[in-house]
This record gives structure tokens, C-alpha cells and sequence, in this order.
């Protein structure tokens, strides 16, 4: 028995131990505000070619923000899905034959730990090889901290031609 | 007394009173495992080629022996034969009990003494265990198995395939080693796993520490050493059929071994073929990211897989020449789940998908390992000789839907070699070339020298880049030593020089991106440069071995290294499993690691306790850092990480006890923590990646000789609390802690003269939801498997 109870001793010894922690660093990932008045876009938005759209979100973290990438790419076989639980009406899937693609990272001034977005962005209305296809897109945010901390947000979002 | 493993040994080591060069005497008893004596049985001893027969009692007597190593033969028909060595230096008698040969043939390891004896000559601290061990937790794989041991731990993909962790350090810092070649895959993937059989294993051994001086590049923290010792006694031929079931995963399984030995010239092979279906978690969606994936019936969609493995090995025992070969091809299908490859949550088609749950669709990983060795070893009267000699081939594919992610094109051009579907390929042949030798140049001190070569040439293909394609050089040349300064004191040191080269090929998209913003045509970017790059390094340990009759105490104290890898130079890409662009650094240096490690065990018999504690700092730890950065170009606008190296302090330790309640009732407990901390760097303060939390294990076990008709029953129960896991790095989550209990029962029944073992668990008895910080599928939120009912039966089917 006092074996036993040098065990339970010794068990309680190393759980104390492990569950304290120390270190003063930042574990906290940044957030993607879409809640605030006149967010754009959001699930199931329309965006058209050959205009330009303001981007319009609250990003928040408690320490400081880093940057930001936004990735506009076709959904035309429906691959993938959106992070938002509304979902969206699609077309029908589509084979792609000019689609639109867009991967761009901005940067967000130093020291800040709320940046509300206010971004002008143009979708262009063809490239060398002719118009882009209308139809199903995705709208893919990520947003990383100072210290690497990420969240991402997909939104299903259709671009159109007015 | 414990009867495990059959063959048992019991060494009484008689303090001699004289000295040097004095001449000795050694004698002992030879029996059976239920005492009876053996007349008649053969015992030789090498080195002086000296032999005898056992008398009426089967008893044996040696004298006039000068001190020093000897190795020992022992047979009798109807026995397995019994090897070992041993190391005379005043009057010994051993009992040597003799396991018969119509029990399995992997039941041969003299096990518990082996361990025992690693325990207290080896300065190092090491986990022994044995094929009974495996098939009593047999788990989804090897290594899962394994994770019960004290500091053992596992990264997991699936239900089917599992990496090591030792002590929290994992993927190129652990090398495994089989039948003495280092078994060589991609282990830098988080979603590959480790190609070896656990049916085909006798004995593993797991160095928890920093072994670079018996292993070269890679031990810096620890070593998983796997054998296949089994060799058929004389004149004896027969075999076993294991058979195989899970109810979460419903996995049947069948391992079919056969063997035959005449005199000197020996074969056995064995078959294993594993099929399993989609596996179980106790919920009904998963948060991929915060989109819900819905599960039908619980079962994670397109994790089912397939194994069919082969083995086969030949090779002669002579009194002084013994070689082995061994072959064996190993290959596996695994569906990775469905809904979280790639870069977002898929919409996957689930009529397809949810169709059968035993059907593999994409996305899948589909590898075969192929493996020829040879060991082979000759014992000298004052010289002993080892070579091993091994080729080779790990090819791995991975397929999934072609998608176009960043600036592929939308649709797969007819003009690329490659199938749109093949994410990645790499071909991979190894071959390894090792030479010991081992003698005693003085009396008490032992010496051992060695090289060990290694040549790897690295193919890519498919459309992903992760790693360029690479040729790698690696030799290494050893000296260690163990000095007696008493008979129950040891002292050992060594010392190792390394070298290394790694080329790796230039790399260039197969696809166009826009260089500059408004450029339309745009141009195939280099990923990778050619980089050549060239590593020294010395290793060395220094270790101290004291035993008593009840206490064992041991310190060791080394300097080990690692060979940056492919990937952590020249990285250039998207790791589509998370949302990273990883770029390599080609000027890192090659990782060192210093640690002390203690350890001291007290066994009276009834009770025992260990403790193995241990303090690692790393000067230049190579670490994927994460930064705030986006990139457009080469990232397809994905976060960075950068390969950089920091300082790292860790430390913690293992602890276990036992005791024997009363005769058949043992408890114990296995505790377990590691805490690592960087200490310089952009990460300075955080821990490093898949920290395992602390753990602590409480086991009730009873066991007994005989029950009605069961022989060697045992039923045990572990109570298994994990704790917490804060210390994070991104883009890791925190982990909550879990309680665990499992249940093992078994035992061997016996049909007229046929024996039959069986093997029966429960794990995760209450369904219990929890998650594993250490799986690939905790990013996604992906609870482990819920309960599962494991059956193992084992048949022999052994004729003299």
C-alpha cells in the first residue's frame, strides 16, 4: 500500500508540473471580421468583370497583424467549398476555357492589432487569350499575424458580366 | 515466475576471488521450459571450439577457460537452439532453458534476460520488446504498437499508417533501422509511414536519445532497431498462420510464415495480407477549417487501405560463419480522407465515396518498399566479424484529382508527360554498406570498429514540388570501447567521425505564372537551384554503467548530428496539406545535439522503479518557421515559412513501476513528459511542432501459468490519462487532455496437440471522443478512432 500511494504521489507530482505554463508568447490566431457594416464581399456575392469592387473587412489579433492574401480562382467542377455555412445556388459544372485568377498578398501597417480593409480591386474584363468565363468562383482570404499565427476564410461568390 | 517468452535464461554470476590471469569454470543446466532436464543436448562454446554434451541431469561443465567472450550453442532436437554471448571472467553457471520447436518460431528471443542484460550493460536507455509484445497490442501498424512504451510516441495518418516520435522528436531525427541496414523511405512526409511488417518482427529496440555514434546522421533522437532473428532449430521444418481482425475499421488480416532448416542451411517466408475498410470516429462532422464536413455513419470517408507484404530470407549457422539474407517487397494502398486534401475542405461526391466504405478513390498514397540484405558475421577465438550489405527501392506515389491551384492551368494540358492525377511521386534507391569488428585487445576492455556507407539517389515526378530530386552520400567510421572496471561496473566511450554529401537537381514549374503584374505570357519559374553541399562532423559519447543486485544506475553524455535534408535546402513550394509555401535554406548547417541522459532502476522482485531522466540542447535546430508573410508568385499567395535554425533546450524523462500486488496481480504505472522550449531565433519562447503532452499510464495486469484450459493467460487493463497541450506553434491547435482505457486478454488454448494463441483487445473501451496532438489529422479537427475489438489468432503448425 505505501508502494501504491508513492505511485499516486509521484503521478500527481508530474501532472502538476506538466499542466503549468509559462512562457509569456503569443498563441492566439488573428480574426476575419465579416459582421461589420458594409463587409464585401460575402458568401454568395456577385462580383463583375471589368469593375472595380471595394474589399471591406474588420481584421482583428491581439497582438499585430501581419498581412493579408487574397486568391480569386474558378469553382467551375465544384472542388471545393466554403467556409460559410450558407450555402450558395451553383451553376451547372463546367469544363474551365479562359477562367479568371487572381493571388494577391497586401501588406497591413506596421504595429497595428485592428485593421479595417478598405481596398480598391479591379477584375479585368479579358487577357491575351479573350474574355474571362462567367460562373462560379471562389474568394479565398488569409490573414496571418507578426508571430505566424493564420486563419482563412473561403467564400463561394460568383462573377459575372454585367 | 514469469514464464513470457519461452527460452529463459538465468545467469548467477559467481564473484570469483582470483584474478587476471586466472583460468575458469563454466558449467550449467540445460532444460525445458517446464524443468525438465535435457540429457544429451549438444552445448559448444566457440571461441576455443570447445564442445560437450549435457549428462543424465542435464548438466554441462567447461574448465581451464582463459577470461574473455565466448559464444554458446546449445541444441536438442525436438529445441530450438539457443545462441548467446557471454563474457567470462570468474566461475560461472547458467540455466539455460530450451524452448521447443513446435511453438512459433518467433517465440525463440531469449527476451526478458535480453532485456534485462541491454538494461544493465548498456549506458543508454533503451526499450526492449519482443514479437509477444507486438501481437498483445497489436495496433494499426508497428510503430502504433509501440506507442505503449515509455517516451514512445506516434504521428498518425489513418488507421493504417503511423511515424515514430520519440521523446517529441520525429521524421529525419529518428532512424530505423532493420536487421542492421537504416530503413530508408520519405521519411520527412507527415502523411508517410513507416513501410515495415509487424508480423515480421522478433525483437525492437528503442534507443530514446541521441545514438549518432552507433548510427551516423539521423539518431539525433533515438533509434528504432528492428530484428529478425528467427532461425529454425536443426532438422525442424513448419510454420504459423496468424489471423487478423478489427471490428472499427473491419480489418481482416492473415500473416503465413513457413520454415525449414536441415543442418547448417536455413529458409523461412512469410506472406502478410491486410485489407481494411474506411475507420470509425465517435462524431458525426468534422471542422475542416470552420467548414462542417458531414460524416456518413461515422466512418471517415476514403480511409480504407490495403498491405500485402512478402518475405523471404535464407542463410547458413555455422560454428563460425553465420549469413543471412533477406528479401522482402512491402506494399501498401492508403485513401487519405477525402474531404481534407488539398488546400480547402472538398466537396466531395459523396454518392461515389460513400458508396462502399472498403473501396480506396482519391485521393490515395500507394507505396512499395523492396528490401534485399544481407548480414552476415563470423566469430574468431579473439575476433568477431559483421558485415551487412542492403539494397533498396522505396517508390511512392500520391494521386489525387488534378485541381489547378495558384497559376496551373484550369485545365491539365495534353503536351505534359506525367498523369494529371499523380500529385507526387518519388523513387528512391538506397544502398548501404556496413563493416564491425569487435575484440578484446586487453582483458576487461572490449572494442568495437566499424564503417558504415550509405548511397541514396532521390526521383521526382508528378505535378506537385515539394523536395528536388537528390543524390546523397553518407560514410562514417567508429571506434567504441567498454571497459569492466569491476564486475558490476562499466565504463564506455566512443568516438565517430562523419562525412556527407547532398546534390540536389534544379527545378522548374511545368506551368507559367506571371512573373510581373501585368506580364501575360509569363515563364517557368526555378523552384530549386542545383546545390551541392558537403558535412563533417564528429560524434562521441561517453556513458557509466553501475549495477547492484537491486539498483541499476547509469549516466550517459553525447554529441550527435543530423545532415540537413533535401527538403529543408531546397523547399520551394506549396505543402498542399496545409496552407504553407515552404522555402528551404541552402546554407544551413548540419544540426548537433548534445544531451546528458540518467537513469536508475530499483527491483526487488515484488516492486520496481525507474526513472530516466534527460537535458537536450540543440544549438542550431532547423525549424519551419512561420512568418507573417504572403507570397504571390512561388507560394500561389500561401503564408511563408522559412527553414530556420534556433536553439533548443529540452528536457524530461520517462518514469515506470510495478508492483506484484500478489501472485498473479501486478500494477504499474508508465509515466512520460517532454518539455521543449526554443531559445533563440524568431520563435524564441515556443516549443517546437508535435510536442507530445504529458501522459501517464496506470496498468493492472494477471497473469498466470495455467486457468482451466488456458495456458499462459493474462488479462490487463490500462488506464491511460493524457494531459493538455498549450504549448503550441502555428499552426498548431491546442489540444485538450483525455482518458483512455483499454483492455488485452489472451492466452494459448490447446486442440489435442494443436496449440492455438489468442490475442483479444478493446481499445478506447468507452468510445471515448478525443483528439491526438500528435496526429496529421488534428489540424482538421479529426477525433481518433472510437472502439475497437481486435482479434489475434496465432496457429502454429511446427514438425521436427
Amino acid at each position: 500500500m505505501k508502494t501504491l500511494k508513492i505511485l499516486l504521489g509521484l503521478s500527481i507530482v508530474l501532472f502538476v508540473f506538466t499542466t503549468c505554463s509559462d512562457d509569456d508568447i503569443d498563441d492566439e490566431k488573428p480574426e476575419i471580421d465579416l459582421t461589420i457594416s458594409g463587409a464585401f464581399p460575402l458568401n454568395c456575392d456577385t462580383l463583375y468583370f471589368g469593375e472595380t469592387f471595394t474589399l471591406k473587412m474588420l481584421f482583428t489579433d491581439n497582438a499585430e497583424l501581419g498581412s493579408y492574401n487574397i486568391d480569386i480562382h474558378n469553382n467551375f467542377n465544384h472542388h471545393s467549398h466554403t467556409t460559410e455555412i450558407t450555402e450558395c445556388t451553383m451553376d451547372e459544372a463546367k469544363e474551365a476555357v479562359n477562367a479568371y485568377v487572381s493571388i494577391d498578398d497586401y501588406d497591413i501597417p506596421e504595429g497595428l492589432d485592428a485593421y479595417e480593409v478598405s481596398e480598391e480591386i479591379t477584375i479585368p474584363d479579358s487577357d491575351s487569350d479573350g474574355e474571362f468565363d462567367e460562373g462560379d468562383y471562389h474568394f479565398f482570404i488569409s490573414l496571418v499575424d507578426k508571430e505566424g499565427w493564420s486563419v482563412q476564410k473561403g467564400l463561394s461568390i460568383k462573377i459575372l458580366r454585367r | 515466475m514469469r514464464k513470457l517468452c519461452g527460452v529463459f535464461v538465468a545467469l548467477f554470476i559467481l564473484i570469483a576471488a582470483t584474478n587476471a590471469q586466472e583460468l575458469y569454470i563454466f558449467s550449467g543446466a540445460v532444460s525445458d521450459n517446464d524443468d525438465n532436464v535435457l540429457p544429451g543436448a549438444s552445448v559448444v562454446l566457440s571461441t576455443g571450439n570447445k564442445g560437450t554434451v549435457t549428462d543424465a541431469d542435464g548438466r554441462f561443465y567447461f574448465s581451464n577457460l582463459e577470461a574473455g567472450t565466448y559464444f554458446i550453442n546449445v541444441s536438442f532436437v525436438g529445441y530450438k537452439t539457443f545462441r548467446d554471448t557471454l563474457k567470462i571472467r570468474s566461475n560461472q553457471n547458467v540455466d539455460i532453458k530450451l524452448q521447443p520447436s513446435v511453438m512459433t518460431l518467433h517465440e525463440v528471443v531469449v527476451e526478458d534476460n535480453y532485456a534485462q542484460k541491454q538494461k544493465r550493460e548498456d549506458s543508454r536507455n533503451i526499450e526492449v520488446i519482443n514479437d509477444r509484445f507486438v501481437k498483445m497490442n497489436l495496433s494499426g501498424s508497428l510503430m502504433k504498437s509501440l506507442e505503449r512504451l515509455p517516451g514512445v510516441s506516434t504521428i498518425d495518418i489513418g488507421s493504417g499508417q503511423s511515424k515514430p516520435l520519440i521523446r517529441g522528436l520525429g521524421f529525419n531525427r529518428i532512424v530505423v533501422v532493420e536487421n542492421g541496414i537504416k530503413h530508408e523511405g520519405q521519411q520527412w512526409g507527415e502523411d508517410h509511414g513507416l513501410e515495415i511488417d509487424q508480423y515480421a518482427v522478433d525483437r525492437v529496440e528503442v534507443v530514446k536519445g541521441p545514438a549518432s555514434l552507433m548510427y551516423g546522421s539521423d539518431a539525433i533522437g533515438g533509434v528504432i532497431d528492428i530484428k529478425q532473428l528467427g532461425v529454425p532449430a536443426e532438422n525442424s521444418y513448419g510454420g504459423s498462420v496468424d489471423l487478423t481482425g478489427k471490428n472499427n475499421n473491419n480489418l481482416v488480416g492473415t500473416s503465413i510464415d513457413v520454415f525449414a532448416r536441415k543442418k547448417a542451411f536455413y529458409y523461412t517466408g512469410r506472406v502478410t495480407l491486410l485489407d481494411f475498410a474506411d475507420y470509425r470516429v465517435p462524431t458525426d462532422s468534422v471542422d475542416i477549417y470552420s467548414y462542417k464536413a458531414a460524416l456518413y455513419k461515422n466512418y471517415l470517408r476514403n480511409t480504407a487501405g490495403n498491405e500485402q507484404n512478402f518475405h523471404f530470407s535464407f542463410g547458413a549457422i555455422g560454428q563460425r560463419f553465420t549469413t543471412r539474407f533477406y528479401f522482402s517487397d512491402l506494399h501498401s494502398r492508403n485513401g487519405f480522407f477525402a474531404n481534407a486534401h488539398g488546400l480547402e475542405p472538398r466537396n466531395v461526391d459523396t454518392a461515389l465515396h460513400d458508396r462502399s466504405n472498403r473501396d480506396i478513390q482519391y485521393p490515395y498514397q500507394e507505396v512499395n518498399h523492396l528490401k534485399i540484405t544481407n548480414q552476415s558475421e563470423w566469430h574468431g577465438n579473439k575476433l568477431n566479424v559483421e558485415m551487412e550489405l542492403g539494397f533498396q527501392n522505396n517508390f511512392r506515389q500520391e494521386w489525387s484529382k488534378y485541381v489547378s491551384h495558384g497559376y496551373m492551368p484550369a485545365n491539365f494540358p495534353d503536351t505534359i508527360s506525367f498523369n494529371p492525377d499523380l500529385e507526387r511521386e518519388f523513387d528512391k534507391d538506397v544502398y548501404s554498406g556496413n563493416l564491425k569488428v569487435s575484440f578484446e585487445p586487453v582483458e576487461n576492455l572490449s572494442l568495437t570498429a566499424g564503417i558504415i556507407n550509405e548511397f541514396q539517389n532521390n526521383n521526382i515526378g508528378g505535378r506537385g514540388f515539394i523536395i528536388p530530386a537528390f543524390t546523397q552520400f553518407a560514410t562514417g567510421t567508429f571506434l567504441y570501447g567498454k571497459y569492466y572496471l569491476s564486475s558490476n561496473s562499466i565504463l564506455q566511450a566512443g568516438l565517430r567521425f562523419d562525412y556527407g554529401t547532398i546534390n540536389t537537381k534544379a527545378y522548374s514549374d511545368w506551368f507559367t505564372s506571371p512573373v510581373a503584374t501585368d506580364d501575360t505570357t509569363g515563364s517557368y519559374l526555378q523552384r530549386s537551384p542545383k546545390i551541392a553541399r558537403s558535412f563533417n562532423n564528429i560524434s562521441w559519447s561517453v556513458g557509466f554503467n553501475q549495477n547492484w543486485e537491486k539498483v541499476i544506475l547509469k549516466a550517459n553524455i553525447g554529441r550527435s548530428f543530423r545532415i540537413p535534408i533535401a527538403k529543408e535546402l531546397a523547399a520551394n513550394g506549396v505543402n498542399y496539406h496545409r496552407f504553407s509555401y515552404e522555402v528551404g535554406d541552402p546554407d544551413l548547417s548540419a544540426e548537433v545535439s548534445y544531451q546528458l541522459d540518467l537513469g536508475g532502476e530499483y527491483n526487488s522482485g515484488n516492486f520496481a522503479i525507474g526513472i530516466s531522466p534527460f537535458v537536450n540542447y540543440f544549438p542550431n535546430y532547423i525549424f519551419l518557421n512561420p512568418t507573417s508573410e504572403h507570397d504571390r508568385l512561388y507560394g500561389n499567395g500561401n503564408q511563408v515559412f522559412y527553414y530556420t535554425q534556433s536553439e533548443v533546450l529540452r528536457f524530461g524523462g520517462e518514469i515506470h513501476a510495478h508492483y506484484r500486488m500478489f501472485n498473479p496481480l501486478t500494477v504499474g504505472m508508465i509515466g512520460e513528459y517532454v518539455y521543449s522550449k526554443q531559445i533563440s531565433g524568431e520563435k524564441k519562447g515556443f516549443t517546437l511542432p508535435f510536442s507530445p503532452p504529458a501522459s501517464l499510464l496506470f496498468n493492472a495486469k494477471y497473469l498466470k501459468e495455467n486457468l482451466g484450459w488456458f495456458r499462459n493467460p493474462y488479462f490487463s487493463i490500462d488506464y491511460k490519462l493524457v494531459g493538455r497541450q498549450n504549448r503550441i506553434v502555428p499552426p498548431e491547435e491546442n489540444t485538450a487532455g483525455y482518458q483512455l482505457v483499454n483492455l488485452s486478454l489472451g492466452g494459448d488454448i490447446r486442440l489435442r496437440t494443436q496449440k492455438i494463441s489468442l490475442a483479444f483487445q478493446i481499445q478506447n473501451l468507452f468510445n471515448r471522443k478525443y483528439f491526438n496532438h500528435t496526429s496529421y489529422y488534428r489540424l482538421i479537427n479529426v477525433p481518433e478512432a472510437g472502439r475497437n475489438f481486435v482479434l489475434n489468432v496465432n496457429i502454429p503448425f511446427n514438425k521436427n
